[in-house]
């Protein structure tokens, strides 16, 4: 069974659908409106982006280096940070959970939580 | 296959290993893991296990690991390379043997999810678990670039087993 082709077609099709599947879920079940910010796994700030009427922006200053985020109403994102690969400034802003700015040099995450604080839609992960 | 032979060809697998893993590392990451790329390096290991044996595509690896993240990577690449490369050289090594050329694609696709789950492993560790929103889009990619340097490795192993290796 395991020398066919056919088994590994399938195997390899079924990881690939039950993934988008999941990324869909991610996507749909995205909602909330306050951002949660994280540094090192410790919460830093939460700001409930629905309540935003002015765009304003902040430094998170970690043990590594800076990122500055710009918080606008509805949406939150980095927009310039010294860490080497620039990835989360490259994420743009955010809206919706399931979609959460990361910058692993420095430890930083950025995502959008329910309103009750809990995260939204984590997979594989009991809820807080 | 002389000793000798075999150790230039491993030597030849490391280095293009090396320069593939080089010029890949220019092009920026999609996704926020660092060593997230196409994987053609993995080419290289895979025609290793085919054409050597699981002690030189290990040997390969390593070499391309260590001296890859010297080159173009940081202490914090070089963790995520190994996490990943560890997992992909075990999956590597234990599915090849059943496995055979035929079946090259599927040990390129399982091994480049086992490299994608070391790396999200580390991610974990490092910033929590935020970084399992990022677990369905790691796993399509594996499946993508998997599936394509494994059949590129399926084609090449025979062609160079009969040609290239020649006694």
């Amino acid at each position: 069974m395991w020398k066919k082709q056919s088994t590994w077609i399938l195997l390899v099709s079924a990881v690939l659908l039950v993934s988008l599947g999941a990324l869909a879920l991610l996507r749909l079940a995205g909602g909330g409106s306050v951002a949660r910010i994280t540094v090192d796994g410790k919460e830093i700030k939460r700001i409930d982006l629905s309540t935003v009427a002015e765009a304003y922006e902040f430094d998170v200053e970690g043990e590594n280096g800076k990122n500055r985020v710009r918080v606008e109403p509805g949406r939150i994102g980095v927009i310039s940070a010294d860490c080497p690969d620039g990835v989360c400034v490259a994420h743009g802003m955010i809206e919706k959970s399931g979609d959460p700015v990361i910058c692993l040099p420095h430890r930083l995450v950025i995502e959008i939580v329910g309103a009750d604080g809990g995260p939204d839609a984590v997979i594989g992960e009991p809820h807080e | 296959m002389s000793k000798s032979k075999r150790l230039a060809a491993a030597a030849i697998l490391a280095g293009l290993a090396l320069v593939t893993f080089v010029i890949e590392s220019q092009i920026p990451p999609p996704l926020p893991l660092p060593g997230i790329r196409l994987g053609l390096a993995n080419l290289y290991t895979l025609m290793a296990v085919s054409l050597l044996g699981r002690k030189e595509a290990g040997a390969v690896l390593l070499i391309r690991i260590l001296l890859g993240s010297l080159f173009c990577g940081t202490l914090l690449s070089l963790l995520y390379s190994a996490a990943g490369g560890l997992l992909c050289y075990l999956v590597t090594a234990l599915l090849y043997p059943a496995l055979g050329d035929r079946l090259l694609w599927a040990v390129s696709v399982i091994s480049a999810l086992a490299h994608n789950l070391g790396q999200l492993l580390v991610a974990y560790f490092a910033v929590g678990h935020a970084v399992l929103a990022y677990a369905p889009v790691l796993a399509i990619a594996a499946v993508a670039a998997g599936t394509a340097v494994g059949l590129l490795a399926s084609l090449l192993a025979p062609i160079l087993k009969k040609r290239a290796l020649r006694p």
